[in-house]
């Protein structure tokens, strides 16, 4: 049986791991490599690595400290920020990625999406999809690009093209760990059928708990809860084992 | 005696070579016959699609000298994910074209069932007491995989996983043993696994 994952985000602002809430705010959580090193020694299912500044800061990822984060990892990385060609993809994989994940190109120009998946095949082209809800409680794209697209459009979009999978993040929920965005999972999910995995708002083992009792969640990535409190992937897990959920110990 | 991890510009390599050097094994990446033919193992490692793939092992005459030293002189060879699938007789990703033949059978999508695809994430092998995954039995690796490789011949698979149906998970017959999931990625059991591989081959 598949287990489910829970996999940690490491968020990069070019030179330093940092937290940010609601997409803003960030504040400096250390070293990646370090962490990288300690994940790696837990034994977590995976691990995704983001710098979510390259593509504002029109720079290309650093792939020397993407490639010193993959070399302590024996288990699978997501790598994104800044992705927009064929040769980055590459690259990245080159070093050990095993997923890239594309935001803004995949914005910009969607088509990438089906360029890259068909090239390097759609398990290894994952989407962040950022999703913010507006005035009128609707699930839209958060972007400073100017595109206004809804959720449910972006994510069949992504899909249709090629796609192997959606790292689905409620920037309403980032960072404030105060639960889980239940109703915009529950209409995500429902919409498409390729992995998914949650991402925003995880702050404590309850939460996880009510992710997966009140979705078809079947993967969560965090990062606010191992930074700031003692929990531990494995916490998580043995939560979720007690609710009959198929965990990797 | 060294082990060439065969650099086709189909992915991880990286990975492989890091699990290699973990266990002591000597190994080259490389993409020049002459060093795959004097090596003592060949790894085939691989994500992407198999018509590419394909393509690729024909640009470099690679396609011929694995066939020689795999399937004429029996070296150890070990396939990885799309190293594994494009040991078939023909693949179908993303249209129908002919594979390495070390293994007949063929490479079709995973059927559509109620579960996701790709089929991603950690999940447990089946295998039988007589197979060399024997020791791996119920023990969970790393899968990433929207195709899967119909083997022909039964007796050739080594293990196979439950993702709403069975799918070879592995393969194993004389020198070749080929995985669809990632030892390499797969923590402390891919490296035993493939600890296993080169002292059985030693």
């Amino acid at each position: 049986m598949l287990k489910v994952r829970i996999i940690p985000i490491l968020t990069f602002n070019g030179w330093s791991l940092v937290k940010t809430k609601q997409f803003s705010n960030p504040r400096i959580v250390g070293n990646p490599v370090q962490a990288a090193r300690i994940y790696n020694s837990r034994g977590v299912d995976e691990l995704i690595f983001l710098d979510i500044l390259a593509s504002k800061q029109k720079r290309k990822i650093n792939l020397n400290i993407v490639k010193d984060v993959i070399k302590e990892c024996f288990m699978p990385v997501g790598i994104g920020g800044g992705v927009k060609s064929i040769q980055d993809i590459n690259d990245l994989l080159r070093i050990g990625a095993d997923k890239v994940i594309l935001k803004t190109e995949a914005l910009l120009n969607p088509t990438f999406i089906k360029e890259s998946a068909n090239f390097f095949g759609s398990q290894c082209i994952s989407i962040a999809v950022d999703v913010i809800r507006n005035e009128n409680n609707k699930y839209m794209i958060y972007n400073d690009l100017g595109i206004d697209i809804t959720m449910d459009t972006f994510t069949k979009q992504v899909q249709d093209l090629g796609a192997g999978e959606i790292i689905l993040t409620s920037v309403n929920a980032d960072g404030m760990m105060g639960g889980f965005d239940i109703p915009m999972i529950n209409e995500a999910v429902k919409n498409i059928n390729i992995p998914v995995v949650c991402v925003g708002g995880g702050g404590e083992l309850s939460h996880y708990r009510n992710l997966f009792t009140n979705t078809i969640c079947e993967s969560v990535g965090s990062a606010s809860i191992f930074h700031f409190t003692q929990h531990t992937p494995l916490d998580i897990k043995n939560t979720l084992k007690e609710i009959g959920k198929p965990v990797r110990v | 005696m060294i082990a060439a991890i065969i650099d086709y510009g189909m992915g991880n390599v990286a990975s492989v070579q890091k699990a290699l050097t973990l266990l002591g094994i000597e190994n080259v990446i490389s993409n020049d016959p002459k060093v795959i033919r004097n090596s003592k193992y060949i790894i085939l490692p691989g994500v992407g699609s198999f018509a590419q793939g394909m393509e690729n092992l024909k640009e470099s005459l690679l396609d011929k000298v694995i066939v020689d030293e795999a399937l004429i002189k029996k070296k150890p060879f070990i396939g990885i994910c799309l190293g594994m699938q494009l040991i078939a007789t023909t693949g179908t990703e993303p249209h129908e074209a002919p594979g390495l033949n070390l293994i007949r059978g063929k490479v079709i999508k995973m059927e559509s069932t109620n579960l996701r695809t790709p089929h991603l994430g950690w999940n447990e092998l089946n295998a039988p007491d007589d197979s060399f995954f024997a020791d791996f039995n119920k023990k969970d690796f790393y899968f990433i995989h929207s195709y899967h490789f119909q083997v022909d011949d039964e007796k050739s698979i080594g293990a196979t996983v439950n993702y709403g149906k069975d799918y070879v998970a592995a393969i194993q017959k004389e020198n070749i043993f080929a995985t669809q999931f990632h030892p390499e990625k797969s923590q402390k059991y891919g490296i035993e696994l493939l600890d296993k591989f080169f002292k059985k081959n030693a």
